[in-house]
């Protein structure tokens, strides 16, 4: 199984700024999976009231697939240079 | 795999290795063990599926070169796909109207994960190397 991304690295350069960050993204995973029990309900009503006007297939599956498009971003480099500027934006 | 990502990242957190290691290690756990295989190698000994979309650009313009480097795992395209199967019918319809008025005759409604699978297949031995004077662009699979 994949797991979402642990870190995210951002890191712009120019003449003026110097930036480089590490962002770390695992100790956000808790909370991400409280907020999911505590919505979980909630969506599940929003899907039975909606069940008539045929949206509740997809409200009940864009939480699964959004997570899964986490799950998949580990990887993601987008990397920009010119002879000035650097940014680099990267999920690992 | 995971697990030495994990032992990496409490290393990380508690602060026995730098950053720098700790990012040197995980580029390492990232590579295969025998080598990187690039996407014409794949294709000689037992075929392993893309992991990754690549796309670079480079450009040398009259205030120095300008360089793009994008690297897109195919999990990422996987699930844009089904994410795509999620769009209501209105909005799909209106999607493709709007395509179709930029001269993109695409149904939105039709991508399916299969049709992307056999185009990913058939991206493994394919590489796309555009040079025009002082432009260069690259997209292949690795």
């Amino acid at each position: 199984m994949n797991w979402p991304p642990s870190l995210l690295r951002i890191r712009i350069r120019n003449n003026n700024i110097r930036f480089s960050l590490w962002l770390p993204l695992f100790l956000i995973r808790p909370f991400f999976l409280l907020a999911m029990v505590i919505l979980s309900p909630l969506i599940i009503l929003c899907a039975v009231l909606m069940w008539p006007l045929g949206l509740s297939k997809p409200l009940l599956l864009t939480g699964p697939i959004l997570f899964r498009l986490l799950c998949s971003m580990r990887g993601l480099e987008i990397a920009v240079e010119n002879s000035s500027d650097q940014v680099l934006i990267s999920f690992r | 795999m995971t697990e030495n990502r994990r032992q990496i990242l409490d290393m990380l957190s508690e602060g026995k290795i730098s950053v720098d290691e700790a990012e040197r290690l995980l580029t390492l756990l990232e590579q295969p063990p025998s080598g990187r295989p690039s996407g014409s190698d794949a294709g000689e000994g037992g075929k392993t599926p893309p992991k990754y979309l690549r796309v670079m650009v480079e450009e040398d313009g009259e205030s120095g070169s300008e360089r793009v480097n994008i690297r897109i795992p195919m999990a990422l395209i996987r699930s844009g796909v089904k994410l795509a199967a999620l769009i209501p019918k209105q909005a799909t319809n209106r999607v493709n109207e709007k395509l179709q008025e930029k001269g993109i005759c695409i149904d939105v409604g039709n991508l399916k994960v299969e049709d992307l699978e056999q185009l990913v297949d058939a991206m493994a031995d394919m590489e796309v190397d555009v040079q025009d004077g002082k432009e260069h662009v690259r997209v292949f699979v690795e």
